[in-house]
């Protein structure tokens, strides 16, 4: 079932075809269906936050069109986008962007409470996602209590709170160790498997991107390449690493 | 580049941070200075030692210096907080705690010197133009401007004692703490340590204990107002207590409904985490706007009052005491003429204490002249005798009712038939209180002792407010027939109201100077609270939008923050003052008998009202696209 589709996306920063303007991408078009778990790679500058904004409603592209789950994000003004994006989507950042003065527990409950749910309804949610990714000790201590990985799977529980089917990650292990990033990564296969829902994520990290089901290459704006995964996550892992060379990327893998 | 290059340039690209410290800093000391300026002016001295304005001075005196201490802390509080990123910045590049100390103390000497001079200049200037702008509205007599040097030394001595104090706190902190642990305090919610409905309660007592004391000590005509200080002091501890208690109290109840809580999260979380700033920021602006709200009610009040007083005080136009015969000429008028003239022959009699080192006046009428003065038809029998005092019957507690007949030699031949208060004649020298005897016994007292006959003339005019140059003339016709020692017997409505207008002309500019001082400051203090936030508000909403919250959505709730933050302080305020007002109008004989006291403070709160809700939609929107932005 077909859950994103881009359609030829071109994002041009600064005036168009004024002296400063940049062409981040250069008509992106690319499907998304429902239980997809996708990695979105490739070197600095080329463009992948750019594109995941866009497919997320966070930015307007300068043309193209996207459709999530049937509705033109486009077409959407912004109090209609805001509803839109936190009733059907996910969000997790490098950052966590989760909110100091607030409890865990507080923080994973702020889009129920947008949503005006019931208090109990919200418990309910909340340590079904707490058991799930096991930050159930830590529900009432703050952010700067905890550590990154136990922030960024708050965050991951926060995205999904709502129940929605289509998950974007930047760069979600991006601030955290192999052993966080494996926790995390392995939360985003729970999603996928257990909630099945569909999840997008940005990464340069290697091998968080070898837990993806498929890893789409940009380059310069474009689509390079993609491949799947068919057997184990240790060939995926080689795998990518051989398509980053012909890339020219990043191929760290600590 | 070296290390110092580094950091000037560092500072250059901030100068906003320094812009605004400068600015509290320099407010600060112009505060102190204008209120110094009324303080130690010369002629608010002289009435300040005789009359009712030093207690007018004490309540804003005890604010101001709860105020600004808060406002220069506050100031200095925020500046660090937004120093901390760069001092951390510089510690991982290897600035020790020492130097970051020497930097902290060379910056505040140079902001603290020129926010001296700043303040002290503004101050001057501002408190010129409101006097000038004061002087050609109303105006007053009997202020004159002046700067002398210790408003200069007081308000300097002020402001660097609190300055000095919170500097010293900072780099103490800064030296004895772990830099690491410093950096990161600030995210932390200040929760209350000393959390309890115990505490709440003796708050509450402190705050309505203060207001009943006042209420009950400041009609007391010897202490009362020395008291006053006391009790703004309790209102103010209370206020605070029971502030911070409340508010804890509050979100403590707000999380047992969780519904209720999670409902409006932000909202909650936001009160707590702020809650002894926001708590500060109540207190203060509820001080404020109680003292502007109360002393524009008095204002109001005395001003409104001046000529009722002078109409009450003086049932005629003018009265004055006659020795010799009267040479009518004198009372022949022109313009303004004469409407009325009622002339009393009385018998005045002067006796040494016999205890104190004075004489004592006594006045004796005979009762027929008694009775074409009051219109009554009373008489007496030979021996008798009435004591007239000449108040409203309404005010006769404290007045001797079983007098003795005062002439020693004579008591054994009169005896007391009754007393008498009425409020007939003017406040004469002398003709306070009278006795009365009927008609034989005036003739023999005149002729058995050696005291002197006088006439008291009662007089009416076409328009009383035009009579000041008549009583004048009189005035001086009866000083040219007295010797020094004597007293000039006479008492009018003009002079009255004058009077009352020139001793409340010092007070009405004292008062409307505070007044607009304090009004001033709530709104500064609000202002700063405002946008010394509005980086945090702007990263958690940045953050929120990510997640999905809506403009507006947004805006409901910062406008709900706003909201609480202006008109909280606004009602507690305005029903203080209120309190205030009612407490203190004791002093007057009470609310019940000055009803209109009620409407003057009705008319400034409304007024203030209809300002604040003026300013709260400025704010609010000034805010809205601060954070849009
Ligand atoms: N707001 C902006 N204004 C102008 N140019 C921008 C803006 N944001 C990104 N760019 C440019 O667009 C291009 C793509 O940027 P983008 O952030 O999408 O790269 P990225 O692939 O996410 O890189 P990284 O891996 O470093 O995060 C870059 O050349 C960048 O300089
Ligand atoms: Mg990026």
């Amino acid at each position: 079932m077909l859950m994103l589709e881009a359609k030829n996306i071109v994002k041009v920063y600064g005036e168009l075809a004024g002296e400063g303007a940049t062409t981040a991408l250069g008509g992106v078009s690319f499907q998304l269906n429902k239980g997809d778990f996708i990695a979105i790679m490739g070197p600095s500058g080329s463009g992948k936050t750019t594109l995941l904004n866009i497919l997320s409603g966070l930015d307007k592209p300068t043309s193209g069109e996207v459709i999530i789950d049937g509705n033109i994000i486009s077409s959407l003004n912004g109090e209609q986008l805001a509803l839109f994006r936190r009733k059907q989507l996910g969000f997790v950042f490098q950052d966590f962007n989760l909110l100091d003065s607030l409890t865990v527990k507080e923080n994973i409950v702020v889009p129920m409470v947008l949503e005006k749910k019931s208090a109990t309804e919200m418990e309910e949610r909340v340590h079904e996602l707490a058991s799930l990714f096991d930050i159930e000790e830590i529900l009432n201590k703050y952010p700067y209590q905890i550590s990154g990985g136990q922030q960024q799977r708050t965050a991951v529980s926060r995205a999904l709170v709502n129940h929605p089917s289509l998950i974007f990650a930047d760069e979600p292990t991006g601030n955290l160790d192999s052993k966080s990033s494996t926790v995390i990564m392995e939360c985003c296969e729970k999603i996928v498997q257990e909630l099945s829902a569909t999840v997008l994520l940005v990464t340069h990290d290697v091998f968080a991107a070898s837990y993806c089901r498929k890893v789409i290459f940009i380059k310069d704006g474009l689509i390079h390449s993609s491949i799947d995964r068919k057997g184990s996550r240790k060939d995926f892992l080689n795998q990518i690493m051989d398509n980053l060379a012909i890339l020219g990327g990043r191929t760290d893998v600590f | 580049m070296s290390f110092k290059q580094m950091i000037w340039k560092m500072a250059k690209a901030e100068y906003n941070k320094y812009l605004f410290y400068f600015l509290c800093n320099s407010f600060a000391v112009m505060f102190f200075f204008m209120f110094a300026t009324v303080y130690f002016n010369e002629s608010v001295v002289q009435v300040k030692q005789s009359e009712s304005i030093q207690y007018v001075l004490t309540i804003p005196g005890v604010a101001l210096v709860v105020f600004t201490i808060f406002f220069i802390h506050y100031a200095h509080h925020i500046f660090i907080k937004k120093r901390k990123s760069e001092f951390s910045l510089l510690m991982t590049l290897g600035m020790s705690n020492r130097d970051i100390s020497k930097l902290l103390l060379l910056e505040n000497a140079v902001i603290g010197l020129f926010s001296l001079i700043a303040g002290l200049l503004a101050g001057m200037i501002f408190s010129r133009l409101f006097f000038s702008l004061l002087m050609n509205q109303v105006g007053i007599e009997g202020v004159s401007f002046q700067i002398i040097g210790s408003m200069f030394l007081s308000a300097t001595a002020a402001f660097l004692l609190v300055f000095l104090i919170v500097v010293g706190k900072s780099l103490f902190l800064i030296l004895t703490r772990d830099p690491i642990e410093s950096m990161k305090s600030e995210q932390i919610r200040e929760t209350l340590t000393m959390k309890s409905p115990l505490f709440g309660g003796i708050g509450v007592a402190i705050l309505i204990g203060s207001i009943i004391g006042l209420y009950f000590t400041y009609g007391n005509p010897v202490i009362g107002g020395d008291y006053l200080i006391f009790w703004a002091i309790a209102t103010f501890l209370g206020l605070y207590i029971s502030l911070l208690q409340f508010t804890s109290f509050i979100i403590e109840l707000a999380k047992r409904s969780k519904q209720f809580y999670y409902q409006h999260i932000l909202f909650w979380t936001n009160l707590d985490t702020k809650l002894k700033q926001l708590t500060s920021i109540f207190m203060l602006v509820t001080v404020m706007i109680m003292v502007t709200i109360l002393y524009s009610t008095i204002i109001l009040f005395s001003y409104m009052s001046a000529e009722k007083e002078a109409i009450a005080q003086n049932p005629f136009d003018i009265a004055f005491v006659e020795v010799d015969i009267l040479d009518t000429s004198l009372l022949v008028q022109k313009e303004n003429q004469l409407q009325e003239h009622i002339s009393i022959p009385f018998y005045s009699y002067s006796q040494k204490d016999t205890y104190y080192d004075w004489t004592n006046t006594y006045t004796f009428i005979s009762v027929d002249n008694f009775n074409k003065l009051t219109s009554r038809k009373l008489s007496l029998e030979n021996g008798e005798f009435l004591s007239f005092i000449n108040v409203d019957p309404e005010h006769a507690d404290g007045y001797e009712k079983n007098i003795l007949f005062p002439i020693e030699s004579e008591r054994r031949n009169f005896e007391l038939k009754d007393t008498i208060f009425d409020k007939r004649i003017n406040d004469v020298p002398n003709l306070g209180e009278m006795i009365i005897v009927n008609g034989n016994d005036y003739a023999s007292l005149k002729e058995r002792s050696d005291g002197e006959e006088a006439t008291l003339h009662l007089v009416n005019v076409e328009n009383w407010k035009e009579s000041g140059p008549f009583v004048k003339k009189i005035e001086e016709r009866l000083k040219t027939g007295a010797d020094d020692q004597d007293v000039v017997q006479i008492a009018s409505k003009i002079e009255d109201y004058e009077r009352q207008r020139n001793s409340n002309g010092i007070l009405f500019y004292v008062s409307t100077f505070l007044s607009v001082l304090f009004f001033f400051g709530s709104f500064i203090l609000l202002y700063l609270h405002l946008f010394s936030s509005v980086e945090r508000e702007k990263e958690k909403y940045s953050k929120l939008r990510l997640i999905g919250i809506t403009a507006l959505e947004m805006k409901r709730i910062m406008t709900k923050e706003i909201a609480t933050i202006f008109f909280i302080p606004t009602t507690i305020g305005t029903t203080l003052a209120l309190l205030y007002v009612v407490a203190m109008a004791k002093d007057i004989g009470g609310i019940t008998k000055h009803p209109d006291i009620l409407l003057y403070f009705f008319i400034v709160a409304g007024v203030y009202y209809v300002i604040q809700i003026g300013f709260y939609l400025f704010a609010k929107r000034k805010m809205l696209s601060e954070m849009i932005r």
